[in-house]
């Protein structure tokens, strides 16, 4: 509140849905593999979207749209606003000015009951696993199904089990987080986001925190809920492999602006830009 | 209903009176002559046998002194003393003295013992104006105690008759304690211990016991004390710390000047303020009472820090992790983070409970009955030391387990924390035997280990705790802060010097 802020850009009221929905899909028709179908409105719509921390603008007029079941890569040096992005569409971070719309619902608008609501259909998965200490693995699948959506604690520990399975975990269901290794750990953060069956998949560099032998098993996990759940999926990530093999599109940020943003091949192979190739180039290069 | 009877002459009436005379006189004919009034029994007392005391146990040796006086116009030649039952003259050595005025009477006396029952027959008639005086040494009273008086008879003019009961003598009923002190007594090397100054002084093992015995009302009264206080502390506590966190100014000063008032006065002061400000005020409550209040009050202050430090010590992805699960502030608080808290703040609370348990001997200097009071009472009676060591025996039996189990949580804590956990319970499938895809567990990956920032917020939750085992609390930081900063924080009582002694304090206000 005290904080010196810079002037709020002013920014145009978000669009109309069915608008909306056609202008994005006229400029994503190229971008991504997406499969569109008629009439379809993008599952989370990004317009104008700053962010500033006092005098730090972190993003600057960030436009995008995700469409159900695709799997948005974004990519970019650290520092670049990515994480920030991520995080202002489940509202961890209250954005400056901009609109986030989830299913044509404004997410900014939001109040804070609503908030709840609309986070149940936002599943995140965090960079530092971010598990409840206190609770088992299986415990930890649970807390939000019970709390949060009401299922009975027989429901919520079937779903556990189940999706701890799924990641590969079936036999940790009892184990504390400080029994697993961070690769366990995140797994299992996987399955606490998925039992909520949220709507859209939030991922939040979730290797950076690992050990390099360890980022492999997070990823196939990753590489499985894209492939087979036909989940939406918005990962912050510097895999780059996982961005090649796994991604409908692929997004470029640096300085806080969607740089370039197109299918996989294309963004890596013929990177449009030259900060974006010099990037990619420094990557490969190490 | 002699009256009423109009039947009945004159005569009758007569004959009726005569009889209920009679009968009168007859009840009067049984008391009188027993009733020695030939003898006055002027008094009897018992030495002293308690170690270190002036009162007289029962059922251990004790000298007996009675002594009467001889009516005039009556002799007598004998005098049979009786105790209760359960007293005994067994083996007592008696000297019988009479006296005439000041002059000592050549008298020879026969002494028969039995049980309860201790026969004198004097050689030579004690006349009126004697003093009879008989003194039985290595007598014992009965065992349980009480007044006791001396009754028995005496051969007047050749007549048996009862004596008036002698004044009562309060005997100390003679517990196993006593027992075992009097066995202690007894003992060559208990007289070899005390012979040296120190341990007499300090350790003398006869007070030792009697001291536990007569300590252990107020080292109850402590125990309730801080027992009963501290669910309302940690009440107390939990709402200040969370007013101090509140988003409203207002609401954050009231707490933060309740809780630097508190921590920024001493609890002796407190404790005066109260004590002797309420009754001023027309308002009495109960010392206990009272004395539950001033120590509820003042660790909720202490408590309200360290819940606070330890609520801020759980880091903010905690509360992402919930919020993107779709919690409210509620569930956050209550699923999420308080449980947290709980595990971070156990040792620290516990050792705030171990200082409140020993500040409770501050209310000794207001008049509450606890420990303190009694084992001063003990000392200035005794002229010994020795009831401040069992003072501080009642006061270690209680914080030695608690200092322990702080310590034995806080090493399990910084364990789970660093990610190094406890290896799962056996039978649990071995987390490196098992195909999986990245089996060995790492050490050190856990999220929730502590941040530098995370220490030094719990360091903060409590610069102003007195004793080296609640600075001891902030173990999982110990290791990065120098080892003279512990040691002069267990010293001076503060982290000294340390920003983190008062980064989480003053700020707010």
């Amino acid at each position: 509140m005290k904080s010196k802020k810079t002037a709020v850009p002013e920014v145009a009221p978000a669009l109309d849905g069915d608008m909306a929905a056609k202008l994005a899909y006229e400029h994503d028709k190229n971008l991504t593999t997406h499969h569109f179908v008629e009439g379809e409105h993008p599952m989370v719509r990004i317009e104008h979207l700053n962010k500033a921390f006092d005098d730090n603008v972190v993003l600057r007029d960030v436009n995008l749209n995700v469409w159900p079941g695709e799997v948005v890569v974004v990519l970019g040096p650290s520092g670049s606003g990515k994480s920030t992005m991520l995080r202002c569409i489940n509202r961890l971070e209250t954005p400056t000015a901009g609109h986030i719309l989830f299913k044509d619902q404004a997410i900014t608008a939001a109040h804070k009951k609503d908030l709840c609501d609309l986070r149940k259909h936002l599943g995140m998965v965090f960079q530092n696993f971010n598990l409840f200490p206190h609770l088992s693995a299986k415990e930890n699948v649970m807390i939000g199904q019970t709390k949060v959506l009401g299922r009975t604690k027989e429901e919520a520990e079937k779903e556990a089990l189940a999706q701890l399975d799924a990641v590969g975990l079936a036999d940790r269901a009892d184990y504390m987080p400080a029994q697993l290794s961070g690769g366990q750990q995140q797994r299992v953060a996987i399955a606490r986001a998925v039992a909520m069956h949220p709507e859209v998949l939030l991922f939040d560099e979730p290797t950076s925190a690992l050990d390099p032998e360890l980022v492999r098993g997070v990823l196939d996990v990753m590489r499985d809920l894209a492939e087979n759940s036909g989940m939406t999926m918005i990962v912050v990530t510097h895999e780059m492999g996982f961005a090649r093999d796994v991604a409908d599109r692929v997004v470029f940020m640096e300085d806080g602006v969607v740089v370039e943003e197109g299918l996989p091949n294309e963004v890596f192979d013929h990177p449009k830009n030259e900060r974006t190739a010099a990037f990619l180039g420094n990557i490969t290069e190490i | 209903m002699n009256h009423t009877r109009s039947g009945l002459g004159f005569q009758g009436r007569l004959m009726c009176l005569v009889v209920a005379l009679m009968v009168a006189l007859g009840t009067l004919g049984i008391l009188v002559p027993t009733s020695a009034q030939a003898l006055t029994v002027n008094k009897a007392t018992a030495s002293p046998n308690e170690d270190g005391g002036s009162g007289v146990i029962g059922g251990i040796d004790t000298r007996l002194t009675w002594e009467a006086t001889v009516d005039e116009g009556e002799t007598i030649s004998g005098v049979t003393l009786k105790l209760p039952q359960d007293g005994s003259f067994d083996g007592s050595s008696t000297r019988v003295t009479v006296l005439d005025g000041l002059k000592r009477k050549p008298v020879d006396a026969q002494v028969a013992v039995q049980g309860t029952a201790l026969q004198v027959a004097l050689s030579e008639d004690a006349v009126g104006g004697d003093l009879l005086r008989i003194e039985v040494t290595n007598m014992k009273f009965p065992p349980e105690g009480g007044d006791v008086q001396v009754t028995g008879t005496a051969t007047v003019n050749g007549q048996e008759e009862d004596l008036t009961p002698s004044p009562a003598i309060a005997i100390i009923a003679n517990t196993p304690l006593q027992a075992a002190v009097m066995w202690l007594d007894e003992q060559p090397w208990v007289a070899a211990w005390n012979s040296n100054q120190f341990l007499g002084m300090f350790f003398k093992p006869q007070l030792l016991l009697t001291s536990f015995a007569s300590l252990f009302p107020g080292w109850l009264v402590c125990l309730a004390i801080v027992v009963i206080a501290y669910p309302f502390a940690i009440l107390l506590g939990l709402v200040f710390a969370f007013m101090k966190m509140a988003k409203h100014r207002g609401v954050r000063a009231i707490a933060v000047t309740y809780i630097n008032i508190l921590r920024g006065t001493p609890l002796f002061l407190q404790i005066y303020i109260m004590f002797f400000g309420l009754p001023m005020l027309g308002i009495n409550i109960d010392n206990n009472v009272l004395g539950v209040i001033v120590m509820a009050v003042n660790s909720s202050a202490y408590l309200a820090e360290i819940f606070r430090a330890g609520i801020e010590s759980i880091p903010r992805g905690q509360y992402e992790a919930a919020e993107s699960l779709g919690m409210n502030y509620m569930q956050t608080m209550t699923c999420v983070i308080l449980p947290q808290t709980v595990r971070r703040v156990l040792p620290t609370v516990t050792s705030d409970f171990i200082t409140g348990y020993k500040d409770t001997s501050l209310l000794s200097s207001v008049g509450v009955m606890e420990l303190m009071m009694f084992s001063k009472n003990l000392t200035t009676v005794t002229g010994n030391i020795t009831p401040y060591i069992a003072a501080a025996i009642y006061y270690l039996i209680v914080t030695l387990p608690l200092i322990r189990i702080v310590s034995k949580v806080e090493a399990r804590l910084a364990r789970s924390e660093s990610g190094g956990g406890p290896r799962p319970k056996a039978g649990a499938p071995k987390a490196t035997g098992v195909e999986d895809r990245d089996a060995e567990v790492v050490p050190g990956t856990a999220q929730c280990a502590a941040t530098p920032q995370d220490k030094a917020l719990v360091l903060a939750g409590m610069p102003m705790v007195e004793d080296a085992c609640q600075v001891a609390v902030a173990a999982p930081a110990a290791e990065e802060i120098p080892a003279w900063r512990l040691l002069a924080s267990s010293v001076f009582g503060t982290v000294p010097f340390g920003a983190a002694s008062s980064k989480g304090e003053s700020h707010e206000v």
